[in-house]
């Protein structure tokens, strides 16, 4: 497996909030669906771009809704996780649960 | 019924930093969740939409330059993105570090420009656009009103009674939380000496009018607005400032002028009404005024469904009402009109013109800014000639070297960006300064905040595009071959780049030239404004009004009173003389119609229309007004004798020319057979009654005890040998001796009442005047540089011409006289370009031609001069070459 595998942190959140929202996820509903659960705030702008980066790499697909008045007449697009994006949660799971294994801090607690 | 919408720059600013293919999405988020949030809270929302602007905008250009590199580094080798990004910024900061001299120069000026225009920006935003805090200021109103015959003016300060106010809050349908104040100072005790503060008197809870809470305790109730309790709110300004910010104060009680109040609440964080940092109630209901002291404001909220043109078309109606119920006996009620603006616009009337046109000026110096350092930034990248042809032959491709240019340019521009945002955040002083020389409420609205910083962050990035882009360009052009061979042998290369270089001295030349223009306009007209002859003696002059209430006194009453104050206030130590009068020199208002004895009456005709006032024997003297012809009131002229009026200059030239006035009868309000004939029997000097930039007006005086007509609002004027303030304490002892409860107020020097009249145009002028400076030191710095370039690059051609037997005075003409033609090409520019702007300036000039040819001369020559000694420096420098070591140059 290349480097390029692994996921960055904040592209790991972008994509469990698409995965939690299952399918039904857009803009505003992933963006909060990240603060409520990291308690973070976080920008539009950079939800999109991870989300841009995220569909490039083929982890995620998105389409156009319908559009909707309350957006000034624009569609929401919706996002849904790909077989790969579930493939490379795992694998970037599996790889810190790899790392994590065994390890022990001073006083034998593992935090 | 209008929604709350989504800021405009803050979605302009997501819009343009969006990636096309995600703009409507992110928008779109933005828009919806902005909704949910505005319908909770709407300043919230708005708050949270700049954030996420700001935030967004930030990720966005990091996402699409990510990609452009992605793009670049596809095509070229090199250690991906983040390396070259980073290696182009090491690079940016040693080449500046390389020549410290210029690129100190580019990063002072850009901070100045950045630094101005922040600052400014922050002005108009604070004072123009956003001023205040409140939830939905489309919503809040303020009114104002005109009265045709007290001179038509449409004002929203110190115009409205209480009765008026009264109709409006009992009969509007568009209107709700209608509240009125009247304003004056008061002293606070506290701990340290007791305080000035400005107060507003209040009836009604205009916390309620803003849809706002108090910051720390609550609003006014309802019972204590009835019962006129002493409560008090304090500005949140002033809390901290004076009182450590104690919350404990709330509830207890405060000293206001020696009465207890109880203080109930704090203000919320920036609400700012004229400046009033103490809130009380009015202990007194408005059924208690005469109808026509003029001296309240009136707020509301419009109500839900209406809309600002409906609340003025029900405020025509009101005031056709009130004309027929009241014109008989308030003659000021015909024609009179009521309207309603949002309260932004009323804050800003007074200055909106000025803080535009600065912010106008300031869009030129930013442009300036901008061609300089283009300028100097070319300069330098002709020293640099050969490291890029050498990066080029060493396999650097053109678009890895415009990005490695254009990042060096923009880490120029951010450092010039960041210095720019610490001198404005040092320049409040000055902005302060400038807002209480232009009378606008000085307060904490004003500060560097989150948009404004956008703008300035824009402004940066956008100015090291643009300049950077100009050199970038040019240099990746280089002929590699050309370059490397020609070893600098070549006199005359680079000849499109050095074309370039003189068009933005041009350029340069030119926009310093309409801001010198501008400013030497301005400075002109102000100076003419300063030596107008005001007529009078217009230093030592104390002025206030008072309104005698109709209930208590009419006919004779209302004269004796005003006569017997005057004569009593004459008494007061330090007052050398006192009158009454209903207007005085600079606020003339009151018109009236004038019909002259042996005149032929006709259907159509058009009377005369003169300024009328009404005046207590001494006013001439007390003025200081000269006497023409005849004589002033005196003795003779009673209650009962016959009716005499006296007319000034003006008058006496427009209705009698050639012929003498005195002697001669006229009716004062048209040919009216019952009025009785008033004769002419003395002509005095013209005054600037309207103000210092309107002609003397045609104006006749009466006395009071005659043509009062039951006149029961005049201003006492005192001539003063103290300072004039001084005697206030004494005087307003007399008018309490006379009647305890009329109080005194519109108090002012009339000095003061000619400074605030110019108060906008003296501010305008000072801050394009620094401007102008700026913009000259600016376009000098331009032309050094290239002067010194160029010289640098003919050092061999200067050298040759000196072994040759060129003297040094030919070498120097040589330098200096190429120099200047850019520079005279930007001055004709420059005369060009002024002649639209220069008319943009119109309104505000005096005396003065928008095309004023000694202006412009005096603007053309000083440029000129200021560019040839710019330029010869490096010519004194040159001719003095050693044509030796010149010759052996590179």
């Amino acid at each position: 497996m290349g480097k390029g595998d692994f996921l960055g942190e904040f592209e790991q959140v972008v994509l469990l909030a698409v995965a939690r929202l299952s399918g039904q996820g857009y803009g505003m509903s992933i963006r909060r669906e990240i603060e409520r659960r990291t308690g973070r705030e976080v920008t539009v702008g950079s939800v999109y771009a991870t989300l841009a980066r995220l569909e490039e790499k083929g982890l995620l697909v998105s389409e156009e809704g319908a559009s909707t008045p309350r957006r000034g007449g624009r569609a929401r697009r919706h996002f849904r996780i790909r077989p790969a994006g579930v493939q490379a949660l795992e694998a970037t799971r599996g790889m810190m649960e790899r790392m994590w294994d065994g390890v022990v801090f001073d006083g034998g607690e593992r935090t | 019924m209008s929604r709350s919408q989504p800021p405009r720059p803050a979605e302009l600013l997501v819009r343009l930093s969006a990636p096309p293919v995600q703009r409507d999405d992110q928008l779109g988020d933005l828009c919806e969740e902005f909704e949910e949030r505005a319908a909770r809270d709407p300043a919230a929302a708005r708050r949270w939409y700049w954030k996420q602007a700001l935030g967004s905008a930030a990720a966005n250009l990091g996402h699409r330059l990510r990609a452009a590199r992605d793009e670049a580094t596809a095509h070229a080798r090199g250690d991906g993105m983040m390396g070259t990004l980073l290696q182009d910024l090491r690079y940016a900061l040693r080449s500046a570090r390389k020549n410290p001299a210029l690129s100190s120069v580019i990063v002072v000026t850009l901070a100045l420009g950045i630094g101005a225009t922040t600052t400014m920006f922050s002005v108009v935003w604070g004072l123009v656009l956003d001023p205040f805090p409140f939830p939905e200021p489309d919503r809040i109103v303020g009114l104002g009103s005109a009265y045709p015959k007290l001179g038509g003016e449409m004002k929203f300060w110190e115009n409205l009674s209480p009765a008026e106010y009264v109709d409006v809050r009992d009969n509007s349908r568009t209107l709700e939380d209608v509240v009125a104040w009247d304003m004056g100072n008061r002293q606070i005790a506290g701990e340290g000496p007791p305080q000035n503060v400005f107060t507003g008197f209040w009836w009604g809870d205009a916390l309620r009018t803003l849809g706002m809470k108090a910051y720390l305790g609550r609003g006014f109730t309802d019972e204590e607005l009835a019962r006129g309790d002493a409560v008090a709110l304090l500005s949140y300004r002033i809390w901290q400032d004076r009182f450590g910010a104690d919350s404990t104060m709330v509830g207890k009680s405060i000293l206001i002028n020696g009465n207890p109040h109880t203080l109930v609440g704090i203000l919320p964080k920036g609400v700012d009404i004229y400046g009033m940092d103490l809130w009380t109630i009015m202990p007194i209901g408005p059924d208690r005024y005469p109808r026509n002291r003029r001296q309240f404001q009136i707020m509301a909220r419009i109500r839900d469904g209406a809309t600002l043109r409906d609340v003025n078309t029900e405020l025509e109606g009101l005031a056709r009402r009130t004309e027929q119920a009241y014109a008989a006996e308030f003659d000021e009620y015909a024609g009179w009109s009521m309207r309603a603006l949002t309260w932004n616009a009323v804050s800003s009337r007074s200055f909106r013109a000025g803080a535009f046109t600065l912010l106008g000026a300031l869009g030129f110096v930013l442009l300036l800014v901008c061609a300089n350092t283009a300028n100097l930034l070319l300069a330098r990248a002709q020293g640099r000639r050969r490291e890029m042809a050498v990066r080029t032959a060493m396999g650097a491709g053109r678009s890895r070297l415009l990005g490695q240019l254009l990042t060096e340019s923009l880490v120029l521009a951010l450092l010039g960006g960041m210095l720019g945002v610490g001198l404005a955040a040092l320049g409040n002083g000055g902005v302060r300064a400038m807002l209480s020389m232009i009378g606008a409420p000085v307060a904490g609205t004003v500060q560097l905040n989150g948009p404004v910083l956008g703008f300035t962050a824009a402004v940066a990035v956008a100015a090291g595009v643009i300049f950077g882009l100009v050199p970038a360009f040019q240099a990746s052009r280089t002929e590699i071959a050309g370059v490397l061979q020609a070893e600098g042998k070549s006199a005359t290369s680079g000849a499109s780049r050095q074309r370039l270089q003189r068009t933005l001295v041009a350029v340069e030349v030119a926009l310093a030239f309409v801001l010198l223009a501008g400013g030497g306009l301005l400075v002109n007209s102000f100076l003419r404004l300063e030596r107008v002859d005001t007529g009078f003696a217009a230093d030592h002059l104390l002025t206030m009004r008072l309104t005698l209430p109709r209930e208590e006194y009419s006919g004779d009453a209302v004269p004796a009173f005003f006569q017997e104050l005057a004569e009593r206030a004459q008494g007061v130590s330090g007052v050398r003389s006192a009158a009454a009068a209903s207007q005085f020199p600079p606020i003339g208002f009151s018109f009236r119609e004038l019909w002259f004895e042996g005149g032929a009456p006709s259907e159509d005709q058009t009377l005369p229309r003169a300024l009328t006032t009404v005046v207590t024997p001494g006013y001439f003297e007390t003025l200081g007004i000269p006497l023409r012809a005849g004589r002033a009131f005196d003795g003779r002229d009673r209650a009962g004798s016959p009716p005499v009026a006296v007319i000034n200059e003006v008058a006496a030239q427009r209705y009698f020319p050639d012929q003498d006035p005195v002697g001669r009868r006229l009716k004062i309000g048209g040919p009216d057979a019952d009025a009785p004939w008033f004769e002419i029997v003395g002509v005095v000097g013209a005054t600037q009654n309207r103000g210092l930039e309107r002609p003397p007006e045609a104006e006749v005086f009466g006395l009071h005890a005659q043509l009062g007509d039951g006149a029961n609002q005049l201003f006492l004027l005192l001539r003063t040998d103290v300072p004039p303030l001084s005697v206030l304490p004494a005087v307003r002892n007399v008018v309490r001796e006379m009647d305890p409860d009329q109080p005194i107020y519109a108090i002012q020097t009339v000095d003061e009442a000619f400074a605030s009249a110019t108060a906008t145009r003296r501010a305008t002028t000072t801050f394009l005047s620094i401007f102008a400076v700026f913009a000259l030191i600016l376009a000098a710095v331009g032309i050094y540089a290239v002067v010194s370039f160029t010289v640098s690059e003919r050092t061999q051609e200067i050298g040759l011409r000196v072994a040759l037997g060129a003297d040094a005075g030919g070498v120097r003409r040589l330098v200096v006289s190429q120099a200047l033609l850019p520079v005279l090409v930007g001055a004709a520019a420059g005369l060009a370009l002024a002649v639209p702007l220069g008319g943009a300036l119109k309104g505000m000039l005096f005396q003065v031609a928008a095309l004023d040819p000694t202006t412009m001369a005096l603007v053309a020559v000083l440029l000129v001069g200021v560019a040839a000694a710019a330029s010869f420096v490096p010519a004194w420098r040159a001719s003095r070459l050693d044509p030796v070591e010149a010759l052996r140059v590179e």
